[in-house]
Order: structure tokens, then C-alpha cells, then sequence
């Protein structure tokens, strides 16, 4: 027992490294569920027509990037697959070369910029800038993040507000977040909007989908690795599920060794 | 092992990033320096355009004079700078602080105060077994918590009764919010890991 009360913090952390790589290189298969939140995502994209007109809004910034980024790759994906679409924004400055990768990757497989879709770039002003956004798009973006004229462009000709979108599929970090989007959009104009959010954003956000302001959820990592099972292309995030999962045995084991300790250790500290 | 030489510069920052976890070091303060100019200098040169295409150049291409407003109270933040000027920033900031309490207080009424209690006027006895004690626990949890926070009224039997049950969905939520913060760590190692034995030095392979 005086081995683990006086462990070193870096044995932890080696053991961590070692079962969390383990299973990236030598995968367990363990199976992905689909939770109702991703599902309620999933079934509204695929219920979407082709042509349909969405926003995707890339407020994410490169700390919570693996957690948030696989989820906007994919919703990304099954949108294109379905031929919708794509309005692009960034209210957060590291949000646009985010966005930018994923669209150059589109373009680069026959996807037309101004016709498919339209990367607007950043606009500065956090919540202020959503709310502009959200009243007139066109006037928020008079160009797109190549210095175009949108006015001109066919994908956002009858665009005169956020009632113009058939859905907002807002990635954040943070500010701006569900609670902007659904204060100064979603409730104003009644677009659907669902979240792809870092995982420990998802709780706060829930109370959203229960007043059913939200449509859906994706919570971090596990979030994009649902919807890859829901679409049927499991990658990078699918691949890390296993690798989640050991990560969270230890953690798990630790937390119980602990506990276990703190409780052989009360009656002692007691009588001292 | 990849001969791109940026996934090499990329990796080894990642992996002076994580030398702290054996000890500080001049490698990790390194990389942290490097993070920090990097995100700040991009930061500057994102907001510079956007403050040169959004207003200098409508301004001056296309006559939108009006637009010299919004960038003087900009400029006035500056203010703080110069001796014996750093009154002028009330301006800009007071402006700021109004907008934003105005917008936000606008949808807040009825997004998040509203909508949030209406949603709770359910029937609480749902389809399944399961649904109805989704729904017990969120009325009665929701009852609860609000209870916990009656500083000023008198602590009777009942109010004290509906505290203790707020205290304890209050500490499920606290747990269920480490649960998902440990669970964003752990993504975030493992994009790392992938990224180093993915595309770095190819031992797992990549998608």
C-alpha cells in the first residue's frame, strides 16, 4: 500500500500513454453506440433534400480542435453526400483556417465554391456578430473570405435572414456557443440549430435539447465517433473509441485506488 | 517515418509540449513561448484584415463614410495609452457594455428563462418506466436545486428537505461534468497519439 500512496505522478502518466496507444495500434473493436443526442443530429441531416441550404459554423479554436474538429468533418461529409448546400462561418479568429481546410478539401473533389458552398470567413464581435448574422446575412458578409461579392453568388440568392437556413450546425469551444446561437438566432427566427461541441460543454448544453431548442448534440470526440457509426464511415474518431475507452479505465482505477487509500487513511488521521 | 519536414517540426513541439509531464524544462518553455506568439500573432493579423476589409476599404472604395464612427470609438480604447487621455475609454467601453447587456438580455428573457421553465411543464409520467423517471428526476431535481439557493427564506422542514435533494443533483452534475472533462483530455491525447504514431512516424495507420 506505501507503494501507492507514494507513487510517482509519472508512472500514472506512463501508464496512461501506454494503454491509451495500445489499442490505437493494435485495435480492440469494441463497439460504438449511438446515443439519442448524435441520432437527433443524424436523422435531421438525412432528412434533408438535396440543394437544402444550411450554415456550418466553425467557432472553434485549435485547443479543443481534436475534440470538436472530426465532428464538423463529418457532419461536412454527410451533408455533401446528401447535396446540400453549405454556408460557412467563423465567429472565433482560429475558426477560419479550420474552415478553410475542410472546404479546400471539398473543392479539391469537384465541390464549387459560390455554387456548393461559400466559405465567408471571420467576423469579429462574438455574440453581437451572431445576432448580425442571424438578422441579415448578406449585409454581416458582403464578402466571402476571398474577397468575393456574395450578393452575386447563386447559393445565397433569397437569403435575407437566418429563416433562410433549413439548419445551423454551430462547432464551438466556447463563446460563441449554444447559448448565443439560441438567444439571438434559434429563437428569433426558428431555425433549427444543432451543436458539435468539447466534451465538457455538452452537460451545460443539454437543457437545450430538452426544451427542444436544439435539435441535436455532438459531445466531443465520442460525439463524432457516433456519427461516423450512424453514417455508416467510421474514421479517425471511431478509431480513437477504443483508445477513449482504456484511457478511462485507468482514470476509472485510479479513482477507486484513491478512494480506498483515503478511507484506510481516515481512522489514522483521526486519532492523530 | 514521414520526410515531411513540417509533420516533424509539429511533432517534436508536440513532444517538448508534453516534456512538463517529467519536468519543467527549457524545451517545454520553449514550445509555450512559440504557442503563445504564434496564437497572439495570428490573433493581431486576423482582426487587422478584418478591420481593414470591414472598414477601411468600404470606407474609402466606396464612400461608406459613416464607417469613421464604429473605428473612432475603436481607436478611443487605445486612449489608455497615451498620459492623462485614459478617460476616453468609458466612452468605447460603456458603449460596449451596453450593446452587449442589451443584445444578450433581448433572447435571454425568453430563450433561457421562458422557454427553459415552460419546459418542464410536462406530464411526468412518460411512455416507458424509464422516461418517467427521466422525467421525476428532472422536475423534481429542477425544484430542488432552485430550493438550495433560498438563502433568505426561513430554512422550514420542507425548504431544507428540497436543499438537500438540489445538494445531490447538484453533485451528480459535478461528477457527470469531470466525467466529460476527463473524457476531453483523453480525446485530446489521443488526436496527439495519432498524430505522432499516425501520420508522424506511420506505426498506426491513418485514415
Amino acid at each position: 500500500m506505501n507503494v501507492l500512496r507514494n507513487l510517482d505522478r509519472r508512472v500514472i502518466y506512463v501508464l496512461l500513454f501506454l494503454l491509451v496507444l495500445y489499442p490505437l495500434v493494435k485495435p480492440m473493436g469494441l463497439p460504438v453506440s449511438v446515443g439519442p443526442w448524435t441520432q437527433g443530429s443524424f436523422d435531421y441531416i438525412n432528412n434533408l433534400k438535396a440543394g437544402d441550404l444550411v450554415v456550418v459554423s466553425f467557432d472553434y479554436s485549435s485547443g479543443g480542435a481534436p475534440d470538436v474538429d472530426p465532428q464538423a468533418v463529418v457532419v461536412v461529409k454527410h451533408l455533401f453526400k446528401k447535396g446540400v448546400r453549405i454556408v460557412g462561418t467563423a465567429f472565433v479568429d482560429q475558426g477560419v483556417l479550420f474552415a478553410n481546410k475542410v472546404f479546400d478539401a471539398w473543392q479539391k473533389q469537384g465541390k464549387k465554391p459560390g455554387v456548393d458552398f461559400v466559405n465567408l470567413g471571420y467576423l469579429a464581435g462574438g455574440e453581437t456578430a451572431v445576432a448580425a448574422f442571424g438578422n441579415n446575412p448578406l449585409k454581416a458578409f458582403p464578402k466571402d473570405n476571398n474577397g468575393n461579392d456574395t450578393a452575386s453568388m447563386p447559393i445565397m440568392q433569397g437569403v435575407k435572414t437566418a429563416a433562410d437556413f433549413k439548419l445551423i450546425a454551430a462547432f464551438a469551444t466556447g463563446a460563441p456557443g449554444p447559448s448565443e446561437w439560441v438567444r439571438q438566432v434559434v429563437t428569433k427566427y426558428k431555425t433549427p440549430y444543432m451543436a458539435g461541441l468539447v466534451t465538457v460543454m455538452a452537460p451545460g448544453a443539454e437543457p437545450y435539447l430538452q426544451s427542444k431548442q436544439m435539435i441535436g448534440l455532438l459531445a466531443g470526440l465520442r460525439g463524432a465517433a457516433e456519427y461516423e457509426t450512424a453514417l455508416k464511415e467510421p474514421g479517425t474518431a471511431a478509431a480513437g473509441m477504443d483508445a477513449q475507452s482504456m484511457g478511462h479505465v485507468v482514470i476509472i482505477v485510479f479513482v477507486i485506488l484513491g478512494n480506498i487509500l483515503y478511507l484506510l487513511d481516515k481512522p489514522k488521521k483521526a486519532k492523530a | 517515418m514521414t520526410t515531411n519536414w513540417e509533420v516533424w517540426v509539429s511533432a517534436l513541439l508536440t513532444l517538448g509540449a508534453y516534456s512538463i509531464l517529467f519536468s519543467e524544462n527549457k524545451f517545454f518553455q520553449l514550445v509555450e513561448h512559440i504557442f503563445v506568439g504564434v496564437g497572439a500573432g495570428f490573433a493581431v493579423v486576423v482582426n487587422y484584415y478584418s478591420i481593414v476589409n470591414k472598414g477601411i476599404k468600404p470606407m474609402t472604395g466606396k464612400g461608406e463614410w459613416w464607417l469613421i464612427i464604429p473605428l473612432l470609438i475603436g481607436v478611443m480604447l487605445f486612449g489608455r495609452f497615451v498620459k492623462g487621455m485614459a478617460w476616453i475609454t468609458r466612452i468605447p467601453i460603456s458603449l460596449l457594455v451596453g450593446i452587449g447587456v442589451a443584445l444578450a438580455l433581448r433572447g435571454a428573457v425568453q430563450a433561457e428563462l421562458v422557454q427553459q421553465i415552460s419546459a418542464n411543464f410536462i406530464n411526468v409520467v412518460g411512455k416507458t418506466p424509464g422516461a418517467t423517471i427521466n422525467n421525476l428526476v428532472m422536475v423534481v431535481g429542477t425544484i430542488g436545486t432552485i430550493m438550495y439557493f433560498f438563502f433568505t427564506y426561513k430554512q422550514t422542514p420542507i425548504v431544507m428537505a428540497g436543499s438537500a435533494v438540489g445538494k445531490w443533483i447538484m453533485m451528480v452534475a459535478f461528477g457527470a461534468a469531470f466525467g466529460n472533462a476527463v473524457q476531453g483530455r483523453i480525446s485530446l491525447l489521443i488526436s496527439r497519439l495519432q498524430y505522432l504514431f499516425g501520420t508522424w512516424i506511420h506505426l498506426i495507420p491513418t485514415k
